[in-house]
């Protein structure tokens, strides 16, 4: 045999998987170099979903840009729309002036969000591998998290829940109680989940040792999140940088060894069971009161004041017409968003628009590193790899 | 507070049982069976005489059967109808500027008895991404969003277009949306 091989003429073969094929979700083209079924040489190729998303916000007024977050990462639509909007206050000076309702609410919806970004990442790798059962399972429990994330903001997917200011809508009437069942059930489907997957041969084989990658490497390609921790590196913003209320709870947060997909699979499965605790806690110690902030110039005044007040009807129409006067500067706040660190750095030169709008996806970093973590590898590598990176083409691509 | 980094545990190492496979594919099985056959009977049993309730999955045959969406659900943007027969838009244009996409255009006039009313108030279907920022920052609560969610798309976009006739819809129709948006969104104790 390998004489035959010797005498043969053999040369590395091109190919293109993607745009559209079914597992590169998110529109991503991987131009391999390949000797047989081992992968050479990995090209990644982006941009196919670029929206010019940085040009609208920066054509509409800073209200105006909160519907084209919620398209970014529209997995987690939730935590696109705390972090413009973190920012934006950053900016105004009115971070440390948010009702604590509002705060609190924005870290639960946040932590649904996790909770639906990481169902979804999840079951769809498993489906990838082949194992539809388990993706049935965590679509539903992804289902249920997104009825109660409709029940609050008014959409599943294009929440545009958050204003600068406060907030849409307040909680509906037995939120609590819709959030005890929900768990209760998606609980029992975490739980067929590992049973089905976790010790499962053919899934582990596929899973461990393949898309490793150093802590070193990880760092150096701009990592966050679940790929970064799964490298060993203990990186969380929520902890390293604590923002709205993750210094009052009490959650942990795994992390992995080797950075392979199996640790990126078991930090991910980890993340859901905390953030179900986030909320429950959450839950427990919300407070009542108002959920925007008395401040007619950030947020549109209520409705019966516009009808009754001049003042308010003054700020409704200018807030709507020009835009919140938000004073020059600039500003990044990095959020930790379900796939890694979610920051706007925003520039403001004065008025009603923003100047620059700069989105720091996540997805951006982790794919630059797919070609670096498949090298070597087999073709059918990709697959799980690529899974567990998470692509949004919306975040990515812009 | 408290709470840690924590190593998850990837030395996941089978038993001799486990490694067997056999035992592991049956038990495999019977976590899916646990779905399937309660599935399964409670649909048969829907299906030969009980109700509808008695189906425990999670989908529902639609359109025979509506699903029951949330009171903040935001669906197509109509226009309210008073009571009087009017529509209540009195054309400031707050809506045109605050929509995004700009998919909204109003031209304005005035009655006999002096109020405003919009003479031509077209929303444009295709574009409008159901934000609900018309419905924000309409200060006479005369565009709200129903949860109306069927027959938005065609096969052409001309029908997509909507007038003032394809927008208004009677007061009655839309307490619950009204009610909510003064109970949870811009009621004054939410400020
Ligand atoms: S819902 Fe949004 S996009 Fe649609 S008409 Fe209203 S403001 Fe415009
Ligand atoms: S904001 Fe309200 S009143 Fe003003 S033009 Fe729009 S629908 Fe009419």
């Amino acid at each position: 045999m390998s004489e035959l091989r010797m005498d043969l003429h053999t040369e590395p073969m091109i190919l293109s998987m993607g745009p559209s094929h079914p597992a590169t979700h998110g529109t991503v083209r991987f131009l391999l170099k390949l000797d047989g079924e081992k992968i050479l040489n990995c090209d990644t190729e982006i941009g196919y979903l670029h929206r010019a998303f940085e040009k609208h916000c920066e054509n509409g007024t800073w209200t105006q840009a909160f519907p084209y977050t919620d398209r970014l990462n529209y997995n987690s639509a939730v935590q696109n729309n705390v972090a413009y909007a973190l920012a934006a206050e950053e900016l105004l000076g009115v971070a440390g002036k948010m009702p604590e309702r509002a705060v609190y609410v924005r870290t639960i919806m946040c932590e649904l969000a996790r909770l639906a970004d990481h169902y979804t990442n999840l079951g769809a790798a498993t489906l990838e591998l082949g194992a539809l059962t388990a993706f049935l399972y965590f679509v539903e429990a992804r289902e249920l998290v997104w009825d109660l994330i409709e029940s609050v903001c008014g959409a599943r997917l294009t929440s545009n829940y958050v204003r600068i200011g406060g907030l849409a809508s307040d909680l509906p009437e037995g939120f609590a109680d819709h959030v005890k069942r929900v768990f209760a059930t998606n609980r029992e489907h975490w739980r067929q989940f590992d049973k089905l997957l976790t010790k499962n041969r053919i899934f582990m084989d596929r899973m461990r040792d393949t898309g490793a990658i150093s802590a070193e490497d990880a760092i150096a390609l701009g990592f966050t999140g679940p790929c970064l921790r799964a490298a060993g590196v203990e990186y969380d913003v929520r902890k390293a940088n604590p923002y709205l209320v993750y210094d009052r709870v009490d959650f942990d947060v795994p992390v992995g060894t080797t950075g392979d997909n199996f640790d990126k699979y078991l930090v991910r499965m980890e993340e859901i069971n905390q953030s179900l605790r986030i909320v429950e806690q959450l839950l427990g110690k919300l407070p009542k009161g108002p959920i925007n902030i008395n401040d007619a110039s950030v947020r549109n005044p209520a409705k019966e004041d516009v009808k009754n007040q001049i003042q308010s009807m003054i700020h409704h129409f200018k807030n709507t017409i020009e835009g919140i006067t938000v004073p020059a500067g600039e500003v990044y706040v990095p959020t930790e968003g379900s796939n890694g660190e979610v920051g706007f750095y925003l520039v403001s030169v004065g008025g009603g628009k923003p100047w620059k709008c700069r989105v720091r996806p996540p997805s951006f970093a982790l794919t630059q590193g797919v070609g670096e973590m498949v090298k070597g590898a087999f073709l059918a590598d990709i697959i799980p790899t690529f899974d567990m990176i998470n692509l949004i083409g919306g975040e990515c691509d812009r | 507070m408290s709470g840690a980094y924590k190593k998850v545990n990837r030395g996941v190492t089978l038993t001799l049982w486990e490694r067997l496979y056999f035992p592991e594919v049956i038990r495999g099985v019977l976590i899916a069976a646990g779905h399937f056959v309660p599935n399964f009977v409670s649909v048969t049993k829907a299906y030969f005489g009980g109700k509808p309730s008695d189906r425990k999955i999670m989908t529902i045959y639609y359109p025979e059967e509506k699903p029951v969406l949330p009171e903040a659900y935001r669906g197509k943007p109509v226009l309210v109808r008073a009571r009087d027969g009017r529509g209540k838009c009195v054309a400031c244009g707050l809506c045109e500027v605050a929509c995004p996409p700009k998919c909204i255009s109003i031209v304005g006039g005035q009655r006999e008895d002096g109020t405003r009313y919009p003479v031509t108030y077209v929303l444009n279907g295709a574009v409008c991404i159901f934000c609900g920022f018309c419905e924000e920052a309409c200060p006479e609560e005369a565009i709200v969003m129903s949860d109306r969610y069927e027959g938005l798309c065609e096969y052409d976009r001309k029908p997509m277009v909507y007038d003032k006739e394809a927008l208004l819809v009677p007061e009655e129709k839309l307490t619950r949306r009204l009610d909510y948006i003064r109970r949870r969104m811009y009621g004054k104790w939410n400020y």
